[in-house]
Order: structure tokens, then sequence, then C-alpha cells
């Protein structure tokens, strides 16, 4: 799949990426002599892409960057959410190629095959498909709808969920989340009450692109279709105690805020 | 971002590879701050001379700048290293330091820099007028050209203002820019009109507000060039701020209705606070004046006070830091100074490996009492000069 970023040091290459979830301030975070990473779950950035958030720190990262290349261990190409001086600095004079703009890191898993042409400001991660979906919190006396996956499920077996589905063909997010709410709860909905940009899951080759929702649904009981086996409404604490899909309690606490 | 014909051909490496890689740096900068175009400046300022602070890859990436060739196209100062050039061996600063340190400077030149290292150069080597656009480093020295003077900078990085150096232009955005350059909130200062007092007035406003262009009222029309530079430096290490506007004080203050702005009060008890903020040690084993470096006016305040007293407190170190060129016209101030502590030219405390030789540092100043634990290492006390100088009598 394709991601549309922009060129802040142009280039071109590919490597498996390497990935950190925080910012990353290169001075204390790598090593300019072997690249050796002292932050996340460590590892070492020579020739890979390496991807995160945005930098932070201090001034003299863009210094360790240019060590990097120095000695040969720099990755190939950068890939950032936002860019500010110190890592685009470090970029421009150690030339490697970096894009930002990128949606979100956790597009990226580490260890995926990335081409970066920053010259153009794409990147392509081989071998993954982007399914785009939508997620929807209903909310009732200040609680939440929970729905539990069945073990059949193809996605995230036996995991508690919002009321989610795929977007069909022809249709906008919007109406792909009243018509799942309709489908598998039975609840006629109106006009969202809030919606966020969308968060990015993977899932092995798949990376759901999910449009979340947030619906007043006072009153409302849900009768379930064959695609869940079983509902509950709880409140934002519990929904951190329960197994759920990846970022449903972000997309609760941003929805309930 | 919309660039000049000519600036494209610079782009495509029509003008040589430095060149390139300077507007590469420039346009990317310029895109990420949403600049439309680049704009002529009349001066730049560099940070990243300390071999401390840069290390051996800021070492290498100058070697190879000057290698390839690049030169600056615009009247540039240096900030300080970290080292006296001559008198490097009564820092403590080993040889190896010393001659990576000089090599540095050396690169600098090469490029066309002007070597009086210095974090006030608008006492001389580089004075901006009212209007200037300009790319300047150095947190300090560009919220006082900002600020004092009225000339327009954002806050640059090392490199990024060696790009600029090199082509003459910088991006064009923030506060190059009349619109960023309004007051974002309204400071009501109660202080005693001390140098020391603006010291501290700065470190409370930064701690408050964190960045913003700051509006005061309350502070003196005689508001100097010392004050300023007090103030100005305790902003940009407490916060980020790099610009600032006082009431019947500086140059574009006059120019805005600051009416519907929240207003903050800083008087006594936020004074005290950042006072404690900054005071992390009782006893010292180095005192360190001079950040940013002593004007002339302070050089003879301090040996006109320092004048047929004596320092029996052998424990202690003395410095006092400069630049060259103020040292070069005090010498008689020099002589007095000296019998306390070397009075050392374009070096000081923050940029110094002082952290090989001391932990425990006393400073008169906020910047530094920000700088000293993050950067050196040490432990700060921070009092006024005279208080300062006491204690080794």
């Amino acid at each position: 799949m394709i991601v549309n970023g922009r060129t802040i040091m142009s280039g071109k290459a590919t490597g498996k990426v390497i990935k950190l979830d925080e910012p990353l301030s290169f001075l204390g975070g790598v090593d300019g002599s072997t690249g050796d990473l002292r932050v996340g779950n460590g590892g070492n950035v020579a020739g890979r892409v390496l991807v995160f958030p945005k930098g932070k720190g201090s001034t003299v990262g863009s210094f360790v960057m240019y060590d990097l290349m120095v000695h040969g261990v720099a990755p190939v190409a950068i890939i950032n959410e936002s860019a500010e001086t110190i890592v685009a600095t470090g970029a421009v004079i150690s030339s490697i190629p970096m894009v930002d703009g990128v949606p979100s890191v956790d597009m990226f898993e580490d260890g995926d095959t990335v081409t970066v042409d920053a010259t153009v400001g794409v990147v392509e991660i081989e071998g993954v498909t982007m399914r785009a979906t939508v997620s929807s919190v209903l909310v009732k006396d200040g609680k939440v709808l929970m729905l539990k996956r069945p073990d059949r499920c193809h996605s995230f077996p036996g995991m508690w969920s919002l009321v989610s589905g795929k977007i069909e063909e022809g249709e906008s997010p919007e109406e792909a989340a009243v018509r799942e709410i309709r489908e598998e709860t039975g609840i006629s909905v109106g006009k969202p009450s809030a919606s966020m940009d969308p968060v990015y899951v993977r899932e092995g080759d798949t990376l759901w692109q999910v449009y979340p929702f947030k619906f007043e649904v006072p009153g409302a009981e849900p009768v379930l279709n064959e695609e869940n086996e079983g509902f509950k409404w709880v409140s934002r604490d519990e929904v951190s105690l329960m197994d759920t899909v990846k970022d449903t309690v972000t997309v609760v606490d941003f929805m309930l805020r | 971002m919309d660039l000049t014909r000519e600036e494209e051909a610079i782009l495509n490496g029509e003008e040589g590879e430095g060149k390139q890689k300077a507007m590469e740096l420039v346009t990317a900068l310029g895109k990420i701050y949403g600049a439309d175009d680049l704009i002529d400046i009349t001066s730049a300022h560099l940070s990243g001379a300390s071999y401390k602070t840069i290390g051996d890859g800021g070492l290498k990436y100058l070697e190879d700048m000057a290698a390839g060739g690049a030169k600056v196209s615009v009247p540039s100062t240096l900030n300080p290293v970290g080292m006296d050039r001559e008198r490097w061996a009564e820092m403590h600063i080993s040889r190896e330091f010393a001659e990576k340190q000089l090599r540095i400077i050396e690169l600098y030149g090469q490029m066309g820099i002007r070597t009086t290292c210095s974090c006030t150069p608008y006492t001389g080597a580089n004075v901006p007028s009212y209007g200037d656009h300009i790319a300047w480093a150095e947190s300090s020295a560009l919220s006082f050209a900002n600020s004092y003077i009225g000339a327009r900078t954002n806050r640059e990085g090392g490199p990024g203002a060696l790009a600029a150096a090199i082509l003459g232009k910088t991006a064009n955005y923030g506060l190059h820019l009349d619109e960023k350059r309004k007051p974002t909130v309204v400071i009501d200062a109660e202080i005693d009109g001390s140098v020391f007092s603006y010291s501290l007035l700065g470190q409370a406003v930064g701690m408050a507000i964190g960045s913003g262009v700051p509006y005061f009222r309350g502070l003196s029309p005689e508001t100097g060039v010392e004050e300023a530079k007090a103030l100005s430096s305790a902003m940009a290490a407490s916060g980020s701020v790099a610009l600032w506007h006082a009431e019947g004080v500086t140059p574009e203050a006059g120019g805005f209705d600051v009416s519907g702005l929240e207003a903050i009060h800083i008087g006594r008890k936020e004074l005290e606070a950042a006072y404690d903020k900054l005071n992390t040690v009782d006893d010292v084993q180095l005192i360190a004046i001079g950040c940013p470096h002593l004007t002339e006016k302070e050089m003879h305040q301090i040996a006109a006070f320092l004048k047929g007293k004596k320092k029996v407190n052998k424990d202690v170190e003395i410095w006092f830091c400069t630049s060259e060129e103020v040292r070069a016209k005090c010498p008689e101030d020099v002589k007095v100074m000296e019998e306390f502590g070397p009075v050392l030219a374009d070096t000081c405390m923050v940029v110094a490996p002082i952290e090989g030789t001391f932990q425990r540092t006393g400073t008169n100043s906020a910047k530094a009492g920000n700088y000293l634990p993050t950067l050196c290492s040490q432990k700060a006390l921070c009092r006024d000069i005279p208080v300062l100088m006491e204690l080794v009598m």
C-alpha cells in the first residue's frame, strides 16, 4: 500500500522498518558511532527505515545524525508524523531521505519492508493492505456499549470491541457507521455527536483504518445479530480493564472527554 | 514554497553542492514552519561553537562544510566556545579538548565567520538595526535583537543559521512577520529595578508562560542593555520566549493594543518562587559571572566593587566571562578583577566542560541557573554579584 507524505529531504531508499512509538531525541537516544538505539526496544538503526512520531530534545541531535552518517550506520530513510527542526536539520545535512506527514506511525510495524521515495513524498509498505472501517461509541447514561466478538471471528477473535464494521464501496464512513449499528444492534441512530481522525491498527498484513464516531442513544437496548455473542454497558474505567481491540481505550477517552 | 528562479537554480545544484545543501536546509525548515518564501537577511549569528556541545559529529560536519568551500555571504558572528583560546589550562581543560576546540574556531573562520565568540554580539561585533531581518541562533541574543532592537529573527538552530548565512536568506515565517510579533500576554511587573531583579523576572515569566510574546508594563523607561540582556536570557532559558515588548522601553511596544489580553502579575511572591527554583545548593566550588557575557559597564561596576578588597577563600575559584573585545577595552578593570580570578574571553561556564572539575557553581545569571544543572551536572547557587563576591572575601 502507498502512504502519502511530504518531502523533507529528497532521495529514495528501501529497507526494513525499525519503529519507535514515542518522540525521539537523537542525543542520548542513539549512539552516534554504532547506531544502537538506547530507547524503545533497543535494536540498531543502521540500514533501516527509522519510523517515529517526531523529534525532541537537544539541537545537538542533528550532529548525532551526522555522526551516524560518518560512521556508516545511519538509517537509509526517516519517516515522521511531523518533522521539527532538529531531525529535519540532521536529515538534510546528513543526506538521509526523509518524509513527514504520514497519518500515524501505527501504520508501520518493525520488520515491514518499506520504500521511501522522499523526492516525491510517498512511502510504500510492501505486502500490506489497508481496509477502511468504522467504530462507533454508543453512549447511554454515561456508559459505553461494548460487544463481545465470537472466537470464530477472522479479526480480533474473542475480544471486546465497539460497534464496528467495514465501509462498503460507495459508502461514506458516517453512512457505514449508521448501517453497522442498525445491523449489529438493531438500534437506529441519527447524526453522530462527535467524530475523530482515523486511527490505524495493524493486524498482520492488514492495516485497519478506523473512523471513530460517537452516538448518543438514550433508552436504547441492543438486539444482537450473529456477528457478536454478547454485550455490556460499561464505564470508561471498565473499558480499560477489558480485553479490547487496540486503540479502543484511546477512542473512548476522546469521545467521552 | 515560492522560490525565485535564482533560488531554484541553487536548489538544483547549479551553484555547487555547498549552496545546494544550504538551500535544502533552509527550504526544509521553511516548509515545516509554513513559510511562503525566503527573505534576505542582513546578518547571522551562529551557535554550535563549543566542542563540548557539538562533539565529534559537529566537528566533522564543519570539516566537511569548510572543505566543500562553504562561505558566508552576510556578516556573521559566532557563539562562545568551550574555553579561552590562551588560558584554557586555567580552566582545567585537556589538551585534546583544546585542540579540537581551536580547530572548530579555525573552520568557522575559513567559512568567513568572524570568530570573536560571544553571546552578546549586539554590543559591538554584530549590531542589527530596527526592522532588519536576521538569522540568529543563541536564544538570549536573538531575543535581545528581536525585542530591544526591533530586528526580526526566529530561533534558528546552528546549522540552519549557517545555511542562512551562506545564502544570505532565511525562510520567511514566524517572527519575520508582523502578525506573529503581536503580544500574547500582558505581564504587570513589580521589581526593584536591579539587573538581578530583571533576571528573576525573566525566570518567573518563563516559568509562568513557557512560550509566547509577553508585553511588560511597569518596567523603568531607563531599562538598559544590561537589564534587557538579563531579562531576555532568563526568559529564553526558563521558557522559550524569543520576543518581548515593554511599554515605554522597546521600539515596537507603542504599536499594540493590549486591552483584550490576559494580564499576569509578577511580584514578590513569583520572584521568590523563581529564586527558589534557581538555587539548589548553598556552598560552591566555582563562582562564574558573565552569562550572557559581561558588558563594559558591568566590568566597570564589578571592578569598582572589588577595588581594595581581597579574596581570602582559596577553595573557591572565580571566573569572569566576557568577549575578547570587551576584555581588550577594559584593561584597568581586568587588572582589579584578576586578583579574584581569571577574566576569560569568548567562553563561559555553560559551554565549557566544567563538569570534569566542579560539582557546585554559583552564578548571578538565571540563564546559567537553568543550564548548569542540565548541561553541566552542577548544583547551582544564584545570587546577585556582590553577594557572590562576599562569599570569598
